[in-house]
């Protein structure tokens, strides 16, 4: 679906990044460790356009991330986050995002703002719906209780702006898919959106959440559940439309820094699976986003099907332990430190890619990356020295010091 | 005692509805303000050393600390003078350029549920309010929280402006938050770090009983 045109990203390389990409999906060891940079904040701080301006033109956008590739790259996966409208990211985040520019200064990062928009009895009304739209018709009704964009809009007016929205979007990537193919590189995402159980935590806000799973647990674990074959097939349909075979779910709250193991398993697990499972069976990879630290849920995430999944870190996790406890079951995806790229040095960059290399990429089953999103104020030589790692170690069967006079190829 | 027997119970069982009717049941029966203060205290404590072990997790300290606000709001008017003692003053704040709460207001919660009088800038707090809240008030602890590395610069700046000042060696700096490392607290020269607001307690104990 998302083939590239067979164009080789470096002189050593014997597979497409597409190629890579699906052997490290199913734990095979392809020529070599392969890359995505999940840049977004970085790039207009690097080209020096004002970040109002990034965020609400998509050219602008598009000029920027090209000239940070052409810069910093190559690298294998591009990240493709950037949204057309913050209508259309509220949809899929379900957070109220504050935008440079508008609610904020002109050359700032976009914040989230955390306000209770969901209330218990919201709970109920998912419940007593049918299966059927279910998770489209919930968002919608939620958007305008906490999207700046759709605050005083009525559903009437809502549904057609979020379709001009979305076919804004798929054009959009339409050039990105051409311009990968071009490049040789792969897109991320056909689409993203929040997972129901981090839904409603977001939704609900941290201490109503919190007594939400002492005085409801059995009523959110139920609605998650009854969202989520809705969530699934809508978030299939869109990466089709796009077409990019690859969705990412976001879990923002589904770690043990939030929650236990045992709510993890008895109230998340079971519409996480049926979520990962639908993706699955419509020939998809779920990238599942794991914010927080993973490690006690790893025993029961091994229940979903081995060599399909992504699993990305966010560095709260111990990605070296994530390969002794799941490393054998799910691809992994990191882990660069955000600390790191903003305040360490290119040789410490290069060292902490190095093992990662190394050890989390052993035998393959591994992509490197941030922790999360590169932050904005990455050094440019910390993330040269992250695209440098993977021609300098990362080729399987051609190990340092050797490989360490390889350039640094670019792009053609 | 007898009477906070009860209280006790439903606080460290998570009854959230029930705590606030025996608050006042037991206000009515003759109970001191001081003994609350004092039975709270050790819940929370108990609560706090679960959470340490791994028994309990984010909800529970949530929900006690919860618990524990509305307490001390109902209790609060009622202290003498001379009950509530503070064991230390602490500054707290997100700085500028971050807007996130979350593990700030659990460690501030758990902070004054250990006796600390917590004076909260809340979010986006541009260095200089941080360094006239601490001369104003005297604290010896300043705590700095955040989740995007925006906040970096700004801990930079704080504690830059305490030198400046010739405040730094009379205020122990700790960093918090999930993009935080031991790493970069000592690129910034802070004293110490944590991602666990719990942990952090225990750090700032460390500076109200030994002053380092």
């Amino acid at each position: 679906m998302n083939g590239t045109s067979g164009k080789k990203i470096h002189d050593k390389d014997t597979m497409t990044a597409e190629e890579r990409l699906e052997a490290v999906v199913r734990l095979e060891q392809p020529d070599r460790v392969p890359l995505s940079m999940m840049l977004y904040y970085y790039n207009p701080f690097h080209t020096g356009q004002r970040m109002s301006e990034y965020m609400a033109k998509p050219e602008v956008y598009r000029e920027s991330s090209r000239k940070v590739y052409e810069d910093l790259g190559p690298w294998d996966i591009y990240y493709n986050i950037n949204p057309v409208s913050r209508l259309l990211y509220s949809y899929a985040m379900m957070m109220r995002y504050l935008y440079p520019g508008i609610e904020l200064p002109d050359n700032v990062m976009a914040q989230v703002e955390e306000i209770e928009y969901m209330k218990p009895e919201d709970y109920d009304t998912i419940l007593q719906q049918g299966y059927t739209f279910n998770d489209v018709r919930f968002r919608m009704r939620m958007l305008p209780r906490f999207c700046k964009d759709a605050e005083g809009v009525s559903l009437a007016l809502l549904w057609p702006t979020l379709a001009r929205d979305f076919i804004r979007q798929k054009l959009f990537w339409k050039k990105d898919l051409a311009w990968c193919q071009e490049e040789g590189i792969v897109m991320q995402i056909g689409m993203q959106a929040e997972m129901p159980f981090d839904l409603f935590s977001m939704a609900r806000t941290v201490v109503p959440f919190s007594l939400d799973l002492f005085q409801r647990p059995d009523k959110i674990r139920r609605a998650a559940l009854r969202l989520a074959p809705s969530f699934a097939e809508f978030m299939i349909w869109v990466a089709r439309l796009m077409g990019v075979p690859r969705v990412q779910c976001y879990c923002h709250r589904t770690s043990n820094s939030f929650i236990s193991p045992r709510q993890f398993e008895e109230l998340v697990f079971p519409s996480l699976e049926e979520i990962v499972c639908r993706i699955i069976d419509a020939g998809m990879t779920p990238i599942l986003h794991c914010d927080g630290d993973w490690l006690k849920n790893f025993k029961v995430l091994r229940r979903l099907p081995p060599k399909k999944i992504i699993l990305q870190l966010d560095g709260l996790t111990d990605i070296y332990e994530a390969k002794a406890l799941i490393g054998d079951h799910m691809c992994l995806f990191g882990d660069v430190s955000a600390e790191k790229l903003a305040l360490g040095s290119p040789q410490e960059v290069d060292e902490t890619c190095h093992r990662l290399i190394e050890e989390v990429g052993k035998e393959g089953g591994f992509i490197l990356a941030g922790g999360c999103e590169i932050p904005y104020n990455a050094k440019p030589e910390n993330l040269k020295a992250m695209t440098r790692s993977v021609y300098k170690y990362g080729y399987y069967e051609m190990k340092s010091p050797v490989a360490a006079e390889i350039p640094v190829p670019t792009p053609t | 005692m007898e009477d906070l027997k009860r209280f006790r119970e439903l606080f460290l069982s998570f009854q959230v509805d029930a705590v606030g009717p025996e608050v006042d049941a037991c206000l009515a029966r003759g109970t001191t303000p001081k003994a609350f203060l004092a039975c709270c205290q050790k819940c929370m404590e108990e609560i706090g050393e679960k959470f340490d072990a791994g028994q309990y997790y984010l909800p529970e300290l949530v929900v006690a600390g919860e618990m524990f606000k509305g307490v001390s709001e109902r209790i609060k008017p009622l202290l003498e003078a001379t009950d509530a003692t503070s064991r230390g003053i602490l500054v707290l704040g997100t700085p500028q350029g971050d807007i996130h709460n979350l593990g700030k207001d659990i460690f501030g919660v758990l902070a004054e549920a250990d006796g600390l009088t917590v004076h909260d800038l809340g979010v986006d707090v541009p260095p200089t309010a941080f360094l006239e809240k601490l001369e104003t008030t005297g604290a010896s602890i300043l705590g700095m929280s955040a989740l995007v590395t925006a906040a970096f610069d700004p801990m930079q700046e704080v504690i830059r402006l305490l030198e400046e000042k010739g405040l730094r060696d009379m205020v122990r700096v700790i960093l918090g938050g999930g993009v935080t490392t031991s790493e970069m607290a000592d690129r910034l020269g802070a004293d110490a770090q944590t991602q666990d607001a719990y942990e952090g307690l225990k750090i700032v104990r460390t500076f109200t009983t030994t002053g380092e």
